[in-house]
């Protein structure tokens, strides 16, 4: 017997999104009140009553807390996504409802992605996910590089989804099931299927050698699009990478365990190698996401320290941040359009005192430079990593994190040191400003602050 | 003591940046900007001053504690307190940093709200790092004093400052992180980011050496010692004048207190172990840099080598694990800190006047501005080690420490100071003696702003150069028990 109870929340989103589409027809506005009111009492549901919708499953305390704070974080960063993207497609001549649509689809596929134990369901939940992702990709239809962005995505990410169930399918044939927990004892076939699954998760989370995808697709989409794949999606399969993990002991199988660390060890260095000559905004920030999932990568091998919290602490500062930097970005216009070099973020500093000052706050941050609360996410991925032994992994982290400050201090240079060549538009975008300064400022206060945010997720998973 | 003196410290620059940052520049005229940041900058000299009149000599260990808990789970406090080696240092911050901005009134034109408000930061940065004992709050102002100079130098610099700056950056960057790794492990270890209770803990011999080497990385770079030193040339000529002043004055100092302070209490076996090393590559600090600035073109970079070749003094005399050596190690610190800030400051006032740092571009400086070479003189002779200033001292007890380790030490340490001579003599007469060029003739003497501030350092220069126990009393106890 299926236990609706604990679908509750997808069944929410499902109830969403027959919403919108009856009255997305009759008003575009209204859809994004709408679901602004929609994911706003999603999250008091799931603070008030995540925890009981999964009590009379046998999960243990653990995997229900990550999943209620999973679904949390996912549906506030819906809020705030949804919020800042009215502005920018407005702007782009690209409002119609069904990009509320496609959000929320990939919202719902994230969502089932994330409490799924089964093989199947995760597939379907992750389908659903990546085929609002094309969409969203190709959805500024008359620009030709957001369509080859949409036709890159698609035919890579459909490229990857055969993987995914080929190695389900291998997994089937060596076990006779699709549930993660009957998956106890490993052999070579189920193992080769195991590390086709990882694969295809190691593509949709853009970690290298699998992120060939990522600048491209980065750079064709409409901005709005590309922070909506490097925040909430991604976070997801994360998310579903670590329980991967986590279920299926993978520490414990020599093998996968190897490619972890290399893929872990290659994206840090990928990450930071093609990042140092980009010129393009957008394509310097895929590259940098890449050596940030090398980070994330350790935070999911490395459990002693302070088990899931390490890895939570890590995502929501860089999951802030995310939202912070393209906060900024989409607020940059100039007559032709969006900003696209980092060279026209020079002379930032002379135009607007709000968005640079920002932007070094958000740019500190991901370099991990006190005193911002990037400095402690990487200090406890690397205590994390050091207290399970991890020392070769920590000095290439840290090595990387060096490389990485150059670039970082590149844009940064770019704003306050050099002179301005043109006229930024004053968009007096008043959300995008609000949220941007206020994620500033919580990146600074979690630095002098954190207590709340560690006894969070410390007091989640014990 | 319930007076929270060390935290009003760090937070008194704060807070003035914080107010200068929110009050409209339009408005404010730059003098007016600079004239308040000195008040802050002045008052904080005054507050400094009363930690040594408070503090008690006799007694061990941390004065002035203060404690309170950062992370709940962790056992990473914001531990703050004073003992005798960290307070001369921190008045040496608090006294060149008024300087620093009386030395920029007119210097600095534009963007000076920016100007004054880094430098406050940077202030508050350094004294934390000072007053902090507790590894992860020291390791969080050791690098968070990266982002002003950063844009100090960037912003403010000569023409080649990206570069300059960009490399001053990642190198010490690079250093650090290797730092944070030990960091991490050695709280992993020991459960506590507490300095004291590292202190007493014993390593794995094999894993103490790799300790050590990795916190040897980050204080090898921000001395300079010689393969790592290439970023500070760079550096001093591109920043403007009270950047120079900051960086020798202070930031150079704070890899040394770090070996003081950290490296030879966690690591006693491995402060054995490495001490060849250490003289090696100080010797060749000396002796090369000290080559490499005779024949110098251009006179920050000589006094930029001369620092190297200085601060080659203080890591021999702080590695040779006796306390004289390190008591002049520590007077070798706080001279330099004076004097070699005073020279830049000497370069800084041509400069403003002529735009040109070449030497060649000068001499018979002394027929139109006859007080500039009566400071140049002091401070020149003072770093050259002339008794009766405070370069002598420190120098001395260096030299005499290195006889009980060998005597081939002493030669090479004797050989610096000959060249230290010849470098700054040569300097001093090719500048201001000589036949007056007809384009230095309508060069204004010193202001009496530019008077002040010489006579204030030349004071101080003569006073510990004289009457070195001043000091000596402050560190005496604190340093006996780092080496214990």
């Amino acid at each position: 017997m299926i236990n609706f109870y604990q679908l509750i929340p997808e069944i929410f989103i499902l109830a969403l999104i027959l919403i919108t589409l009856c009255f997305g027809l009759l008003n575009k506005d209204r859809s994004i009140a709408i679901n602004t009111i929609g994911f706003f009492i999603l999250t008091l549901i799931l603070i008030n009553f995540g925890k009981d919708f999964y009590i009379s499953t046998d999960l243990s305390l653990n995997t229900i807390n990550l999943f209620v704070l999973s679904k949390i974080i996912l549906s506030i960063g819906s809020i705030v996504f949804i919020l800042l993207s009215k502005r920018p497609l407005k702007n782009e001549n690209l409002y119609r409802y069904e990009y509320i649509l496609f959000i929320l689809f990939a919202i719902l596929g994230s969502f089932v992605l994330i409490s799924s134990d089964n093989f199947l369901t995760a597939f379907i939940g992750l389908e659903l996910q990546s085929l609002s992702l094309y969409l969203m990709a190709a959805f500024n239809t008359k620009n030709l590089k957001s369509n080859e962005a949409g036709i890159k995505y698609f035919s890579l990410g459909a490229l990857s989804s055969g993987f995914l169930l080929f190695g389900i399918s291998m997994i089937y044939y060596d076990t006779g099931s699709f549930y993660m927990q009957n998956l106890n004892n490993f052999t070579t076939i189920s193992e080769i299927g195991l590390s086709l699954v990882l694969i295809s998760l190691f593509f949709k989370v853009s970690a290298a050698p699998f992120h060939i995808w990522t600048p491209d697709v980065y750079e064709g989409s409409p901005t709005i699009s590309t922070l909506f794949f490097a925040s909430l999606p991604k976070f997801a399969s994360l998310i579903f990478l670590f329980r991967v993990y986590q279920d299926l002991n993978i520490s414990g199988i020599q093998s996968l365990n190897y490619i972890f660390q290399i893929v872990c060890a290659i994206s840090l260095l990928v990450g930071v190698y093609g990042a140092i000559t980009q010129k393009v905004i957008k394509r310097l920030l895929a590259f940098s996401s890449i050596n940030h999932i090398g980070f994330m990568l350790l935070g999911i091998m490395s459990y002693q320290f302070m088990s899931e919290g390490t890895l939570f602490f890590y995502l929501i500062i860089y999951l802030i941040t995310t939202f912070g930097i393209f906060a900024v970005l989409l607020n940059l216009r100039t007559v032709e359009g969006e900003f696209t070099k980092i060279s026209q973020l020079n002379g930032l500093r002379f135009t607007s005192n709000s968005k640079s000052i920002s932007m070094l706050v958000f740019f500190f941050s991901l370099a991990g430079i006190p005193p911002f609360a990037g400095f402690f996410a990487k200090f406890f991925i690397l205590s994390a990593s050091i207290t399970d032994g991890f020392f070769f992994l920590s000095i290439v982290a840290v090595l990387s994190s060096v490389i990485a400050a150059f670039y970082y201090l590149t844009i940064i240079k770019n704003m306050f040191f050099n002179k301005s060549e043109i006229e930024p538009l004053d968009d007096n975008n008043k959300i995008g400003k609000v949220i941007f300064i206020s994620f500033g400022l919580i990146i600074t206060l979690f630095f002098f602050y954190p207590d709340p945010l560690i006894n969070l997720v410390d007091s989640l998973f014990k | 003591m319930s007076f929270p003196i060390l935290s009003l410290l760090i937070l008194t620059p704060i807070i003035g940046a914080l107010t200068l940052s929110l009050s409209s520049s339009a408005q404010l005229k730059n003098k007016t900007i600079f004239l308040s940041g000195l008040w802050i900058t002045t008052g904080e000299f005054l507050l400094s001053l009363l930690l040594p009149i408070f503090y008690d000599k006799t007694k061990n260990g941390y004065q002035f504690t203060e404690y309170h808990t950062w992370f709940d789970k962790f056992d990473i406090n914001y531990y703050v307190g004073v003992d005798g080696v960290s307070i001369p240092l921190i008045l040496l911050t608090t006294f060149l940093v008024p300087i620093c901005l009386l030395c920029s009134l007119n210097s600095i034109q534009n963007r000076a709200k920016e100007f004054v408000i880094y430098f406050l930061l940077l202030e508050s940065f350094i004294i934390g790092v000072f007053v902090s004992i507790d590894l992860v709050i020291f390791y969080v102002f050791f690098e968070a004093v990266l982002i002003p100079m950063f844009l100090i130098i960037g912003i403010w610099g000569g023409e080649n400052r990206l570069y300059a700056t960009f490399k001053f950056f990642l190198y010490t960057l690079a250093g650090s992180v290797l730092m944070l790794l030990a960091i991490i492990y050695i709280i992993s270890k020991v459960k506590s980011g507490n300095i004291e209770l590292i202190s007493d803990f014993t390593f794995d011999q094999q894993i103490e050496l790799i300790l050590f080497l990795c916190f040897f990385a980050s204080f090898a770079v921000k001395v300079p010692m010689f393969p790592f030193h290439t970023w500070l040339p760079d550096a001093h000529v591109q920043a403007p004048t009270s950047g120079s002043v900051i960086l020798a004055g202070v930031l150079l100092k704070l890899g040394a207190y770090g070996f003081i302070r950290l490296s030879l209490p966690f690591f006693e076996y491995a402060s054995i172990y490495f001490q060849p090393m250490i003289f090696a590559l100080s010797c060749v600090a000396i002796v090369y840099t000290s080559i490499v600035a005779l024949r110098q073109l251009d006179m920050k970079k000589m006094i930029a080598y001369s620092s190297v070749a200085h601060m080659g003094f203080v890591t021999i005399g702080i590695f040779t694990l006796t306390q004289d050596g390190i008591n002049g190690a520590y007077f070798q610190m706080i001279s330099h800190g004076i004097v070699s800030a005073a020279l830049f400051l000497i370069v800084g006032v041509v400069y403003e006047r002529h735009h040109t740092r070449m030497i060649s571009d000068y001499s018979g400086v002394t027929n139109v501005m006859p007080k500039y070479s009566f400071f140049f003189m002091i401070f020149m002779l003072s770093s050259v080690g002339l008794p009766g200033t405070s370069g002598f001292v420190g120098e001395f007890l260096v030299i005499m420490s290195t006889i009980s380790v060998s005597v081939y030490l002493t030669f090479f340490t004797a050989i610096g100071v000959i060249l230290g001579a010849s470098y700054m003599l040569l300097l001093y007469k090719n500048v201001n003696f000589g036949d007056l060029k007809s384009d230095i003739k309508q060069l204004a003497d010193l202001s009496n702003i530019e008077i002040f501030y010489f006579s204030c350092l030349a004071f101080l220069t003569m006073l510990l150069g004289i009457y070195p126990k001043l000091l000596f009393e402050m560190i005496n106890k604190s340093i006996s028990m780092s080496i214990l």
